[in-house]
C-alpha cells in the first residue's frame, strides 16, 4: 500500500498508548498507534471531537509524554527526551502551529516570528531579522511585520503563526485544527500555504475538522476513539 | 538589536503599568520601612553616640557650697580626676514676653566658655560666642517648648526680689541638659560676670569632674566619687550638699532611647519580613497569569531556564525600580525621622547619611529579596509541562466543588448571592489570602496594640491624679514658718484648702560606705488630705509616729535593702538619723520619695520651716489651677517669699504623658507602617484576583451580571479579608498589648498599668473596614468594567 521516496519513514510510531488520569478511571485516549510518516508528505488527521487527534499530535510534537509505546523523529527518541531536551529538538525539528494562534501579545509580529531562533540560538542575530522578514513575505504578511498580533485578523494571525512555526526552518510542522477558527475563505488561503509548503518538501501533519480540506490533503487518517480506523490516500497530481 | 525574549520582557513591563506600578511599590514600601527604619536607628546611635562623646559628660557632680579656682585646680591635680571645672548654677523665676505666667530658669555660670572641658556645649546659633555679660545663651530643647528668638529678653528675678532682663543671645546644645519638654525647667549659660547683675556671688557651687578611667561601673565610680569628696573637697573645709554619679557611659534618657531604638529594630525586622511576602504573593500571581504564555515559549524551542530568567529578569526590573522610588524616600524620610526623634531626645545630628550597610541591606531588600521570593514559584511556572500550560484556562474555579470553601458556601445559602460568591472567591485563592490575612493581621494587631498602650499610659496618669488631691504646689527657696505661710495662701479666690510640706534631697549610705543620693524625703501632716496614699503594703503614718516613713517602691526598687520593716539611715541637710519603714506605697513616676510625718522630721533637721505650699481649688480644670497657682505665687511674692518653682497637676500629668507619649508616637509609626504595607498587599491581592478572575468575570457577564453585582463582589472580597483580619487581630492584640505596655514600662522604668482597650478594638474595625474598602474599590472598579469580549480575548 505505501509507495515512498525512501525507506526509513521520518517520523516513527510504534504500539503508542496514552492513557489519562481522570480521578477514579483512568482513561485511554490512544491505544496501540502504529504510524510512519514519510519525509515530504501532507498527513490529514480526521475524527470526531473527543476521538483522540490532539492527543495524537501531542505525541508526535513531544507536547505531551506517550503513556507507552515509542515516537521516533528523525532518528531522535523523543519518548525518551525530558522537557529541556524536548523544547530544543521541538524548536529546531518541528513547527507547531495552534488552533488559537497563540501568539504572544506583547510582541510584534516580526519579534514573534524571530522568537524561536532567539530561543535556540538558530541563525546570527542580524540574519534573524532578514530571515524572518523572508518567511512573512512568504505568507504575506511583510508590511503587517511591526504591528502587534491584537491589530491582525485571524487569518493574519494565524499566517504569522505559521511563519514563526518555520522560523528554523524545520523539517516538519504540526498544526492542530490550524483553519478551526478561520472562516472558510481564509481557511482555504491558509491551507494553500501548507500545499506550497509541502511542494518545498516539507513534512506537514495537520489535524482537522473540515471534511473538505480532508479531502484535499495526500493522506488521511482517520481516528476514531483512540485508534486510527481508516486511512485514504489521494494522487491528486503525480503517480508513483 | 534586543532579542524578542528581552523585548517581551520590557513589553510586559510597561504594558502592564498598573501591575508593575503596584509590585514596585509593595517592593518599595519594604525598602522604605527597612531605610527609614534600620537607617533612623543607625543614624540616631551613631550621633546620639558621637554627640555624648564629645559631650565629656561628668563622671561627678557636687553641689557644694562657695569654692574658688584653687579648690578646681587641685581637682585637676587629683590623679584620679580627667578633667574638673567650676560652675556657679542658681535657679530662677523669669518671665518672657510669649508666655503669662513666669516660669523656671536653671541659669549656668562658666568661667571660660572658649575651653570647656567637662559637659561640652556645642554652639548651635548664636550671635557670637562666647556670651557677654548681660546675655544669655538658652539650651536648644528650650525651642521643643516655646518659639524663643535670638534678641528676645528674659526678666529674670534674682533671690533678692530684683527683675534683671537677660538678652537671648542664642542657643546652644548641651546633650547631657534635662530637655526643657521633660521638666517644664529651660536651661540657660551665662558669662561669670552676669552673676553680680543677678545678685549672685562669683564663686561656684558646683564641680564637674570626668574620671581618668572611664570603664569603671557605677559602684566603683561611686565608691571613687566619695573618696575625691573627702579628699578634694571636705580636707579643705567645702561643704558638700550633694553628690551625683550617672552610671558610667550611660545617658540619663539612655533607657528611652533603648526602648525607642528596639522597636525600631522590630520594626525594620518585621517589615522586611512582610514585604518578603508580598514579593512572593505578587510573583506567584504574575507567573500564575502567564502560565499559558510559558506554555507557547515551551512549545516554540523556549527551555525552562531561559524563561525562568526571563521572569527572574522581571522581576528584578521591578526590584530596580523599587530601589529608584525606596532609596531617595526612605532618605529623605529617615532624615525627617532623625530630626523628629533628635529634637524629642535631644542630640545634636552633624550627618544625616545612613551606614554603607543599610544602603545595601535596602538594595538587597530591593533586589535579593525580591529574587529570592521569585525563584520557587517562576522555577515551577517555567518547569510546568507544556499540555499543562497551554491548556490552562485562567479560571481557577476548576476544582471547585470539593473544598472547604464550598462546603461553607452550601452553609450560606441564606446569604444574598454577591456576597456568597465573594465568600466563595475568598476561600479559593488560599495561599494568597493567607498572606495578605497575615500581613492586615498583624497591622490591627498592633494598632490595637498601640491604643491598649496609650489607654495603659492614660490610666497610669488618672491612677497618679487619684492619688493627688491638691491641684498646685509651689515651692520656695527657704524654708519658713508653715502658719505665716498658710496665711499667705488661704482664703484666696478659686482656693479650697491649703497644706504645707517640707521636701529635702536624702542621701542613703549604703553599707559599704557609697552613697544614693536621688531619694527624697517629704514630711507632711499625718493626717494629710492632700494625697489618697494606695497601700501596697504596711500602713500610712500615724499620729505619735516619730521615726516611722513610709516608703515609695521606686526607693525599694533602687535600694533593696530598704523594705517594709527594715531600719535604715538617712543623711538629711547634713544630719544623719535612722528611720524604720512602716508602709510601702505605689510609685508616683517622681522617682524615690520617702514619706515622713512633718514635725518629726522638722525636729531632725532642726528646722521647724516647711518649704512647700499645696493648693487644692474649687475647680480642677487646668485653667483654674494655673490661675490658683498664678495668684498663690503673686501673693508669696508680694509677701516676700522666694518661690523657687511652681507646677500644677494637669501640668504634671501632662509632662509625664508627654514622655510616655515619645513612645506612643514610635509606636504609630510603626502601625502606620504595617497598615501601609497591609493596605498595599490586599490592593496588590485584589488587583490580582480580579485578573485573574478575568474569563469568570466574564462568564458571568455573559449570563447577565450586572457591573453593579461584579463590583459588589469585589468590593466584599476585599471586606470580608479586611474584617477577619481585624478579628484575627482583635486576639492577638490581646497578648500583644500586654506584652508591649510590659516592656515599655521595662525599657522606660516607669511602671505602667496595664489596661485593654475596648473602644480601640471597636475604632480599629472601623479602620480596617475603610481601609480594607480603600484597597478594594479600584480594583472591584476595574473588574465591574471588564466586558464579556475581554474575557475571551484575555490571555
Ligand atoms: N488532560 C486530559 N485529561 C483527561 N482526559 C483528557 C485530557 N485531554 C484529553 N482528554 C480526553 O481524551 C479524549 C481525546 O481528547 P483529544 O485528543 O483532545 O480529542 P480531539 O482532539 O480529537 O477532540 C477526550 O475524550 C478527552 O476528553
Ligand atoms: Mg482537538
Amino acid at each position: 500500500m505505501n509507495d515512498t521516496p525512501n525507506n526509513t519513514p521520518l517520523l516513527r510510531l510504534r504500539d503508542v498508548v496514552k492513557v489519562y488520569d481522570t480521578g477514579d478511571v483512568p482513561f485511554t485516549a490512544l491505544r496501540d498507534i502504529d504510524l510512519d510518516v514519510y519525509t515530504g508528505e501532507f498527513v490529514g488527521i480526521i475524527g470526531k471531537s473527543g476521538s483522540g487527534k490532539t492527543t495524537l499530535i501531542n505525541m508526535i510534537t513531544g507536547i505531551d509524554h506517550p503513556t507507552g509505546g515509542e515516537v521516533v523523529i528523525d532518528g531522535t527518541p523523543v519518548h525518551r527526551l525530558n522537557e529541556n531536551q524536548l523544547a530544543r529538538w521541538r524548536g529546531r525539528t518541528i513547527g507547531v502551529v495552534f488552533q488559537f494562534f497563540q501568539l504572544l501579545p506583547t510582541l510584534t509580529v516580526m519579534e514573534n516570528v524571530i522568537l524561536p531562533m532567539d530561543f535556540c540560538s538558530m541563525y546570527l542575530p542580524k540574519e534573524r531579522v532578514e530571515r524572518a522578514m523572508d518567511l512573512l513575505e512568504q505568507v504575506e504578511l511583510a508590511d503587517q511585520a511591526h504591528k502587534l498580533p491584537a491589530a491582525l485578523s485571524g487569518g493574519q494571525q494565524q499566517r504569522a503563526a505559521i511563519a514563526r512555526a518555520l522560523a528554523n526552518d524545520p523539517p516538519i510542522l504540526a498544526a492542530d485544527e490550524p483553519t478551526g477558527n478561520l472562516d472558510s475563505k481564509t481557511a482555504d488561503a491558509v491551507f494553500g500555504l501548507f500545499e506550497r509548503l509541502v511542494e518545498q518538501h516539507k513534512t506537514i501533519i495537520m489535524v482537522t475538522h473540515d471534511n473538505d480540506l480532508a479531502s484535499r490533503v495526500r493522506r488521511a487518517l482517520h481516528v476514531a476513539d483512540g485508534v486510527i480506523v481508516q486511512e485514504h490516500v489521494h494522487r491528486p497530481r503525480h503517480g508513483a | 538589536m534586543l532579542s524578542p525574549r528581552w523585548r517581551k520582557v520590557a513589553r510586559d513591563l510597561s504594558s502592564h503599568r498598573f501591575r508593575t506600578a503596584l509590585v514596585a511599590v509593595s517592593i518599595a514600601i519594604g525598602i522604605f520601612a527597612v531605610g527609614v527604619v534600620m537607617g533612623g536607628r543607625e543614624i540616631l546611635v551613631r550621633e546620639f553616640d558621637t554627640d555624648y562623646a564629645n559631650a565629656a559628660t561628668p563622671g561627678a557632680t557636687y553641689y557644694t557650697g562657695p569654692i574658688d579656682d584653687a579648690v578646681v585646680r587641685r581637682a585637676v591635680a587629683h590623679p584620679d580626676i580627667a578633667e574638673a571645672e567650676g560652675r556657679h548654677e542658681v535657679t530662677l523665676r523669669y518671665r518672657w514676653r510669649g508666655s503669662a505666667a513666669p516660669a523656671t530658669l536653671s541659669i549656668v555660670a562658666m568661667r571660660d566658655y572658649e575651653h570647656v572641658t567637662v559637659q561640652k556645649l556645642v554652639p548651635q546659633d548664636v550671635t557670637h560666642w562666647p556670651l557677654r555679660r548681660g546675655e544669655i545663651a538658652l539650651e536648644g530643647s528650650a525651642l521643643q517648648v516655646a518659639d524663643y528668638r535670638i534678641g528676645d529678653m528674659l526678666e529674670v528675678e534674682t533671690a533678692d526680689g530684683a527683675r534683671v532682663s537677660l538678652t537671648v543671645a542664642g542657643f546652644v546644645h548641651d546633650i547631657n541638659a534635662v530637655p526643657a519638654q521633660f521638666t517644664g525647667t529651660e536651661t540657660g549659660f551665662v558669662a561669670f560676670e552676669t552673676l553680680a547683675d543677678l545678685d549672685e556671688p562669683e564663686f561656684f557651687n558646683r564641680l564637674v569632674i570626668t574620671f581618668e578611667d572611664a570603664e569603671m561601673t557605677r559602684e566603683e565610680a561611686s565608691k571613687l566619687a566619695a573618696d575625691i569628696r573627702a579628699d578634694v573637697l571636705e580636707t579643705r573645709g567645702v561643704t558638700v550638699y550633694g553628690t551625683s554619679v550617672p552610671e558610667p557611659g550611660s545617658h540619663f534618657l539612655g533607657d528611652i532611647f533603648k526602648a525607642v531604638s528596639l522597636l525600631l529594630l522590630a520594626l525594620g525586622v518585621l517589615s522586611l519580613g512582610l514585604s518578603g511576602f508580598l514579593v512572593v504573593n505578587t510573583v506567584s500571581a504574575l507567573m500564575a497569569q502567564q502560565v499559558r504564555q510559558v506554555g507557547i515559549m515551551k512549545a516554540v524551542g523556549g527551555r525552562a531556564g531561559q524563561i525562568a530568567r526571563m521572569y527572574l529578569a522581571t522581576v528584578a526590573a521591578y526590584g530596580v525600580l523599587a530601589v529608584i522610588i525606596g532609596l531617595p524616600t526612605a532618605a529623605y524620610a529617615g532624615r525627617q525621622f532623625t530630626v523628629f526623634a533628635a529634637g524629642i531626645l535631644n542630640f545634636r545630628v552633624s550627618s544625616y547619611t545612613p551606614p554603607a550597610w543599610v544602603i545595601a541591606l535596602e538594595v538587597a531588600v530591593g533586589l535579593v529579596v525580591p529574587l529570592l521570593a521569585a525563584i520557587v514559584p517562576v522555577r515551577m511556572g517555567a518547569r510546568m509541562s507544556v499540555v499543562r500550560a497551554l491548556n490552562a484556562t485562567g479560571m481557577s474555579a476548576t476544582s471547585f466543588g470539593h473544598g472547604l470553601g464550598d462546603r461553607l458556601l452550601g452553609l450560606m445559602r441564606g446569604l444574598p448571592r454577591p456576597v456568597a460568591l465573594s465568600i466563595r472567591n475568598t476561600f479559593l485563592r488560599k495561599g494568597r489570602l493567607f498572606l495578605t490575612l497575615a500581613t492586615l493581621t498583624l497591622a490591627s494587631a498592633v494598632v490595637m496594640s498601640v491604643v491598649s498602650v496609650q489607654a495603659s499610659i492614660n490610666r497610669t496618669i488618672t491612677n497618679l491624679e487619684s492619688w493627688w488631691n491638691y491641684d498646685a504646689q509651689l515651692i520656695l527657696g527657704q524654708p519658713t514658718d508653715a502658719l505665716a505661710l498658710e496665711r499667705e495662701v488661704t482664703g484666696m479666690s478659686g482656693v479650697a484648702a491649703t497644706e504645707t510640706w517640707s521636701g529635702h534631697p536624702a542621701v542613703y549610705v549604703r553599707a559599704d560606705g557609697t552613697e544614693n543620693e536621688s531619694l527624697q524625703i517629704i514630711g507632711l501632716p499625718h493626717d494629710t488630705t492632700f494625697v489618697r496614699p494606695r497601700l501596697i503594703a504596711g500602713r500610712w503614718l500615724e499620729a505619735g509616729d516619730t521615726d516611722a516613713v513610709v516608703i515609695n517602691t521606686d526607693v525599694n526598687n533602687d535600694e533593696p535593702s530598704i523594705a517594709l520593716g527594715q531600719r535604715f539611715t538617712l543623711d538629711v541637710m547634713g544630719e544623719e538619723r535612722t528611720w524604720r519603714v512602716v508602709g510601702v506605697v505605689s510609685g508616683q513616676l517622681s522617682g524615690a520619695v520617702i514619706y515622713a510625718d512633718r514635725d518629726s522630721l522638722g525636729d531632725i533637721v532642726g528646722d521647724p520651716g516647711v518649704n512647700r505650699v499645696l493648693v487644692r481649688t474649687h475647680e480642677h480644670a487646668p485653667g483654674a489651677q494655673q490661675a490658683a497657682m498664678e495668684a498663690a505665687e503673686e501673693a508669696l511674692d508680694a509677701a516676700g517669699y522666694q518661690v523657687v518653682s511652681t507646677r500644677t497637676q494637669s501640668g504634671l500629668s501632662g509632662t509625664i504623658a508627654e514622655q510616655l507619649g515619645i513612645l506612643v508616637t514610635f509606636l504609630v509609626i510603626m502601625a502606620v507602617l504595617l497598615a501601609a504595607v497591609g493596605v498595599i498587599g490586599l490592593t496588590g491581592t485584589m488587583t490580582l484576583n480580579v485578573l485573574e478572575s478575568t474569563r469568570e468575570i466574564g462568564v458571568m457577564r455573559a449570563i447577565g451580571a450586572q457591573h453593579r453585582s461584579i463590583y459588589q463582589i469585589f468590593m466584599s472580597e476585599g471586606l470580608v479579608v479586611g474584617v477577619m483580619s481585624w478579628g484575627l487581630g482583635a486576639l492577638a492584640s490581646y497578648p500583644m498589648s500586654w506584652l508591649l505596655t510590659d516592656a515599655l514600662a521595662g525599657a522606660t522604668g516607669i511602671p505602667l498599668a496595664y489596661e485593654y482597650s475596648w473602644p480601640g478594638v471597636g475604632v480599629t474595625l472601623a479602620v480596617m473596614v475603610f481601609v480594607s474598602a480603600m484597597a478594594s474599590v479600584l480594583p472591584a472598579f476595574r473588574a465591574s468594567q471588564v466586558s464579556v469580549r475581554d474575557a475571551i480575548a484575555y490571555e
